[in-house]
């Protein structure tokens, strides 16, 4: 018992340095880690819909917790240009997530695949150059694969790949269309200024 | 019902459309180190069924209990092989002492059940993978993800003893003998089990 | 004890990829392409230099029954700080890799020269050993990589090297699963000749 006793001691020691050091470490890489993600999406948001500043990020349905949630894109004078948000959708081998830039037709104006996983020279050609475009101008009926149907030309050889990031960007359009069009309207300031009728 | 229905998605996803051996390349060590003889991969392939099932439920209840309400996720690899570590511990125990033959036949194989990519594979798979509609697995899930995906272990092992008995008629160039036409073989299983990929569900 | 024959044994002698079979796992996931691998073969020398050179200095006192599992303790806690400052400084390596950086713990190499020889022998062989091994896979995954990348892309470490006309399509087969068999089983039967004649 005592023999039992004294080897747990020693492999607990071990155990707590090793934690120590892990700990340590932890708190040198834990905020560059969060910074990295946040700098990911940061720079997608502005490739997919530049010279803009952003509102947000507001939450689609603020009941829920893994809600969508997107920014407002507005120009110098405060008009909105479009919405950002990022699909999120189970490829292949991986959880495939695409930053997508909406107008306020609700129709795609630009996207991105900033996260995947999926088969090299198959699905993974999704973050090649010549995938994005075939999204421009589609709106959310539009977003179907061709090969059930809709405008999507899917990858060759990799279908469920174009399928399940088709998907996932026609579910989250949808979620964005109903969170905004219940939302009361976001008046820019200007706005705000007239209409209560001259000075404040 | 549509529970049971999600389920069979999962056991033919993790069988044959992301099978651990041939799909996502888990369990290898063993997978061509213990596939000569039907017996012995027999054993094995129960064996690790077990740990595997049992270790998706004990680093779960780790990860979610212990580890993220306190923050320390990056202790997940030591506490997640460390529980690894103790489950085959006991599981050699028990087959000791219930099953002395299988625990000759098994012989170093069971403790190396502790280093198999695919037991911690599982284990670290539970938090990554998620439904197709996306949300993350609960207990239940990841139990059952590591049943499946131990079901399609053996299963492939199974297939490969069965080939590989026949290899010791057949006279292999010197060479390829022993590991290289073990891989060859398993290559060729890999090419046909892609064409599960397109399964429809 | 020569400490440079206990560096290059691993390159050919006793290199861990083709002579001993250990690692399996990685070698076939993580060599679709020259940057992944060359990134898996130096996370893994790390760890197992750096486990190794700890293994050595505290074999006095750690129990002999304990001992896999405090080689296994000493193992994760390196292969975490891999994991976190990779997370930190190479985030698209990070994610390439993947689930294979933890998976590093269980990479037979490792443990398996913690107890072969970090666990028998003094400081600077233990060092020497991880090295040699470390580089020696590194090497095996580095010749597996160009092959697969080459013949399934047409490129070598993202650069296109094939003619055009290869690249529009190529054997895609090389770099997906059945490829990482067929060409780890040919380049063992290649060692295999190669050594008999050595």
């Amino acid at each position: 018992m005592k023999e039992i006793l004294k080897l747990g001691i020693i492999l607990f020691l071990f155990c707590a340095i090793g934690s120590g050091v892990l700990a340590f470490v932890n708190k040198m890489t834990k905020d560059k880690i969060a910074e990295n993600k946040k700098k990911t999406e940061a720079d997608a948001r502005k490739e997919v819909l530049p010279n803009v500043t952003f509102d947000g990020p507001f939450t689609a349905d603020a009941g829920k917790p893994d809600s969508l949630q997107y920014f407002i894109g507005k120009d110098q004078k405060g008009a909105i240009v479009g919405y950002t948000f990022i699909a999120s959708g189970r490829g292949y081998s991986s959880t495939v997530r695409t930053m997508v830039a909406a107008d306020q037709a609700f129709q795609i104006l630009k996207i991105k695949v900033i996260d995947q996983n999926e088969t090299p020279g198959l699905g993974a050609n999704s973050s090649k150059d010549n995938f994005p475009p075939r999204f421009e101008k589609m709106g959310i009926s539009d977003l179907v694969v061709d090969k059930d149907g809709g405008k999507i030309k899917s990858i060759t050889g990799s279908t469920i790949t174009t399928r399940a990031i088709t998907k996932s960007i026609r579910n989250a359009l949808t979620v964005l269309k109903g969170a905004v069009e219940t939302t009361p309207k976001q008046v820019a300031p200007t706005e705000k200024l007239v209409a209560s009728g001259g000075s404040l | 019902m549509e529970y049971l229905g999600n389920i069979f998605i999962m056991a033919i996803s993790a069988i044959l459309i992301q099978n651990f051996i041939l799909a996502r390349f888990l369990g290898l060590c063993p997978f061509l180190g213990v596939s000569t003889k039907m017996d012995s991969a027999f054993g094995m392939g129960m064996a690790v069924i077990f740990v595997m099932t049992l270790a998706s439920s004990l680093t779960y209840l780790i990860n979610v209990y212990l580890l993220i309400p306190n923050d320390i996720q990056y202790l997940s690899t030591i506490a997640f092989i460390l529980a690894i570590a103790a489950l085959v511990q006991f599981v050699e125990m028990v087959i000791k002492k219930n099953a002395p033959a299988l625990y000759k036949s098994l012989g170093i194989y069971l403790p190396l059940i502790t280093t198999n990519c695919a037991v911690l594979g599982v284990a670290l798979l539970n938090f990554i993978d998620k439904w197709p509609n996306g949300k993350s697995y609960n207990f239940l899930d990841s139990t059952l993800n590591g049943f499946f995906s131990g079901i399609g272990f053996t299963f492939v092992l199974l297939l490969m003893a069965g080939i590989r008995e026949r290899y010791e008629f057949i006279e292999t160039p010197k060479s390829m003998r022993g590991f290289p036409i073990a891989l060859v073989t398993a290559g060729c299983m890999a090419l046909a089990f892609m064409g599960f990929a397109g399964l429809k569900l | 004890m020569n400490l440079l024959k206990e560096f290059t044994k691993g390159f050919v002698k006793e290199n861990p990829t083709f002579v001993l079979v250990l690692g399996m796992c990685p070698t076939l996931a993580t060599t679709t392409s020259l940057k992944n691998a060359l990134g898996m073969g130096i996370a893994a020398t790390f760890v197992l230099v750096c486990s190794n050179m700890i293994i050595s200095l505290i074999k006095n006192v750690t129990p002999s029954n304990i001992r896999i599992p405090i080689y296994v303790v000493v193992i994760a806690a390196f292969v975490s700080i891999v994991d976190m400052a990779m997370a930190a400084y190479t985030p698209p390596l990070y994610k390439a890799l993947g689930i294979f950086i933890p998976l590093i713990v269980v990479n037979c190499i490792i443990l398996g020269r913690a107890e072969a020889f970090a666990g028998k022998y003094g400081f600077f062989p233990s060092a020497a050993d991880g090295l040699g091994m470390g580089l020696g896979f590194t090497l095996a995954l580095s010749v597996i990589s160009t092959i697969r990348e080459l013949l399934g892309t047409g490129q070598i470490y993202g650069m296109d090297v094939l003619p055009k006309s290869y690249i529009a399509s190529p054997m895609l087969a090389a770099v997906l699963v059945p490829g990482a068999f067929f060409t780890l089983g040919f380049l063992m039967a290649l060692v295999k000749i190669l050594r008999k004649e050595v």
